[in-house]
C-alpha cells in the first residue's frame, strides 16, 4: 500500500474541508472537557467522602427522663436498655469504632465549651450518648435502623444533614457537565458525519474511479480514518489542556490553598480523566467514520 | 470467461425487470458486441459483470468466479481482473496523462518502479506516450478516450468492458478508438462493449448480443447492428 498517496488524500482533505474540520475539532475540545469535568467531580466526591466518611459520627442520644421527651421515652434510660444499645451498636458490621458518653462527660464538655452562657444545671438535664464512627459514612442508614427503635433511645443524629447538600451540590455539577458534555457528543457526532458527507462528495470522481479499478475498501476509506484521527487528537490534546489548567490554575494553586482542610483532586486524578477523554475522542469520531464510510463509499 | 445464467434482474422499486431470463456465454479473447435501446437493460449486463449489483435470480459467472457468491471484501480483487471505458471518460481533471493512468495502479498498491514502466507502456499502446504530461482538459475528446482506455488496460485486465465508448466522438476519433480495441482484443483481452453505434457493428462484424426490455432478442456471431428500418 503505497502510504504516500494516502498522506497527500489526508492532506487535501484537510484542507479542503478546513473549517467543518475545525467545527469537530472545536465542539469536540468542548465536550471532551464537560467529560473530563464530570470525572474529575466525581474523583473528589470520592476523596470528598472517603474524607468526611472518616469524620463524620452517628450519635445515640439516650433517654434521661425529662418530661418533654418522645414516645420512645418512658423515663430514664435503664442500665438493661443502656447495655442492649451498645451491644446493638457493637455487633454492627458497619461501625468501625465506638465510645459512649455519660450525662456528666457531656455536661463537663459543654460548660467547658460554653463557659458563663450554659444554662443547665446538672447532668440529669442532658442525655448520655454513644458516638459512633461508620466505615463508611454514606451508609449511616443501617445504623441508624438497627438501634432506633430499640426502647431508651431518645434521638440519633446523622451525617445526614452535612452530607446531603454536599453531594447533591457535586452531582448537580457532575451529572450538569456529564449532560451538557453529551448534547456536545450528540453534535460531533453530526459534524462528524456530515464532514464525511461532504469529503465523500468531494472526492467522488476519485472513489468512483478507485472502486472499478479494484481499491480496497480499506484504502478508499483510509483517509478518511486519518481525517477522523487527526481531528479526535486535536481535540483530545485541546480538552486535555483545558483540564490541566483548570486543575492548576483553579485547584492546585487555588482552592487547595485555601481549603486545605479536605483533600482535592491531584494530578494523577486529571492524568486519569485525560486518559479516559484520549479514548473517548477516537471513538467518536472514528466509529461514525466507519459506519458512514461502509455507507457512502460501498464497494 | 463470461457466463449468464438465466439472469433476472429487478431494482427495488420498480414493476417491470431490467434483465429477464438473460443466458449468454462469452470465451475468453471474444469481442461482443451489447445493442439494443435506452433501457433495453445493456447497462444492467455491464454492472452484473462488474458486480456492482447482484442478480437477482439466475448465476453470472466471471472470470471463474461465481459473482452472486463473491463476498464483497473479494470485489475489489475481482475488478483488479476487468477494465472499464465510459462514454464520458471519467478522467481526473487536476491530474495529468500519465497521473490518471498511474492511479489505477497506484490506488491498488503497485509499487512505483512498477508504475514507472506500466503507464508509459500503456500510452505507447494508445499512441499517446508523447502527451503524458498533459492534462486531460487540453486534449480532444478522442485523446481523453484513449487516455481512459489506458487506464483500463494498464494493469492488463482478462476483460475490458466498454460502455458506449465512441457516444460522445466524432466519426474520425470514433474509429481510432475501435481499432484501438481491436488491438486490445487481439492481445487475448476479452471485450464487450454496449453501443448505439450501428456503422462500428457493421464495419466489425464481431458477435452481437441485442437486448430488448431485458430479454436477448438475438446472439449472432459475426452481425449487423439489426434492422435499420
Amino acid at each position: 500500500m503505497q502510504l504516500r498517496y494516502v498522506f497527500t488524500e489526508l492532506g487535501q482533505g484537510l484542507r479542503r474541508n478546513l473549517t467543518m474540520h475545525v467545527a469537530v475539532v472545536l465542539t469536540l475540545f468542548v465536550s471532551l472537557t464537560l467529560v473530563g469535568l464530570g470525572l474529575l467531580l466525581n474523583s473528589q466526591t470520592d476523596k470528598a467522602e472517603k474524607y468526611f466518611g472518616s469524620q463524620l459520627t452517628v450519635q445515640v442520644w439516650m433517654c434521661n427522663g425529662a418530661q418533654e421527651e418522645g414516645a420512645g421515652c418512658l423515663g430514664p434510660v435503664s442500665d438493661a436498655e443502656r447495655q442492649a444499645i451498645i451491644d446493638r451498636v457493637d455487633g454492627n458490621d458497619e461501625v468501625a469504632e465506638w465510645h459512649e458518653e455519660s450525662q456528666q462527660v457531656a455536661y463537663d464538655k459543654a460548660k467547658e465549651l460554653l463557659g458563663d452562657n450554659f444554662r443547665v444545671s446538672s447532668p440529669e438535664g442532658l442525655h448520655a450518648s454513644v458516638w459512633i464512627t461508620l466505615k463508611d459514612a454514606r451508609n449511616y442508614e443501617t445504623v441508624v435502623s438497627s438501634v432506633q427503635t430499640l426502647p431508651g433511645v431518645y434521638s440519633i443524629t446523622t451525617p445526614k444533614a452535612i452530607l446531603d447538600p454536599l453531594y447533591s451540590t457535586i452531582n448537580a455539577l457532575k451529572y450538569g457537565a456529564y449532560g451538557v458534555g453529551a448534547f456536545l457528543v450528540l453534535a460531533a457526532l453530526l459534524l462528524v458525519g456530515n464532514t464525511i458527507r461532504l469529503a465523500a462528495f468531494a472526492r467522488r470522481r476519485e472513489i468512483g474511479i478507485m472502486r472499478l479499478v479494484g481499491a480496497s475498501r480499506l484504502y478508499i476509506s483510509l483517509p478518511f480514518l486519518l481525517e477522523a484521527v487527526v481531528t479526535a487528537i486535536f481535540g483530545v490534546a485541546l480538552a486535555g489542556g483545558a483540564l490541566t489548567a483548570f486543575w492548576w490554575f483553579g485547584i492546585h494553586e487555588k482552592v487547595r490553598e485555601s481549603l486545605q482542610f479536605m483533600p482535592w483532586v491531584d494530578h494523577l486524578d486529571v492524568l486519569s480523566a485525560i486518559g479516559w477523554i484520549a479514548i473517548l475522542g477516537p471513538v467518536l469520531t472514528v466509529i461514525p467514520t466507519l459506519v458512514l464510510t461502509r455507507k457512502y463509499l460501498k464497494v | 470467461m463470461i457466463r449468464f445464467e438465466k439472469v433476472v434482474k429487478t431494482y427495488p422499486g420498480q414493476s417491470h425487470t431490467a434483465l429477464d431470463q438473460v443466458s449468454v456465454d462469452i470465451e475468453k479473447g471474444e469481442f461482443v458486441f451489447l445493442v439494443g435501446q435506452s433501457g433495453s437493460g445493456k447497462s444492467t449486463f455491464l454492472r452484473l459483470i462488474l458486480r456492482e449489483y447482484r442478480p437477482t435470480s439466475g448465476k453470472v459467472h466471471v472470470a471463474g468466479k461465481e459473482i452472486n457468491r463473491l463476498a464483497s471484501w473479494k470485489v475489489p480483487r475481482l475488478r483488479r481482473q476487468i477494465g472499464t471505458v465510459f462514454q464520458d471518460f471519467r478522467l481526473l481533471q487536476n491530474k495529468t496523462v500519465a497521473e490518471n493512468v498511474g492511479f489505477a495502479l497506484q490506488v491498488i498498491g503497485k509499487s512505483r518502479s512498477h508504475i514507472r514502466t506500466a503507464v508509459p507502456e500503456a500510452l505507447d499502446l494508445v499512441g499517446l506516450g508523447d502527451k503524458a504530461d498533459r492534462l486531460p482538459d487540453e486534449l480532444s475528446g478522442g485523446e481523453q478516450q484513449r487516455v481512459a482506455i489506458a487506464r483500463a488496460f494498464v494493469n492488463k485486465p482478462m476483460i475490458l468492458i466498454a460502455d458506449e465508448p465512441t457516444g460522445n466522438l466524432d466519426p474520425t476519433s470514433s474509429s481510432e478508438i475501435m481499432k484501438l480495441l481491436d488491438r486490445i482484443n487481439r492481445t487475448g483481452t476479452t471485450v464487450v462493449m454496449a453501443t448505439h453505434d450501428a456503422g462500428i457493428v457493421n464495419e466489425m462484424r464481431k458477435r452481437v448480443i441485442e437486448l430488448e426490455h431485458g430479454r436477448v432478442v438475438r446472439d449472432e456471431a459475426s452481425g449487423i447492428y439489426g434492422n435499420q428500418n
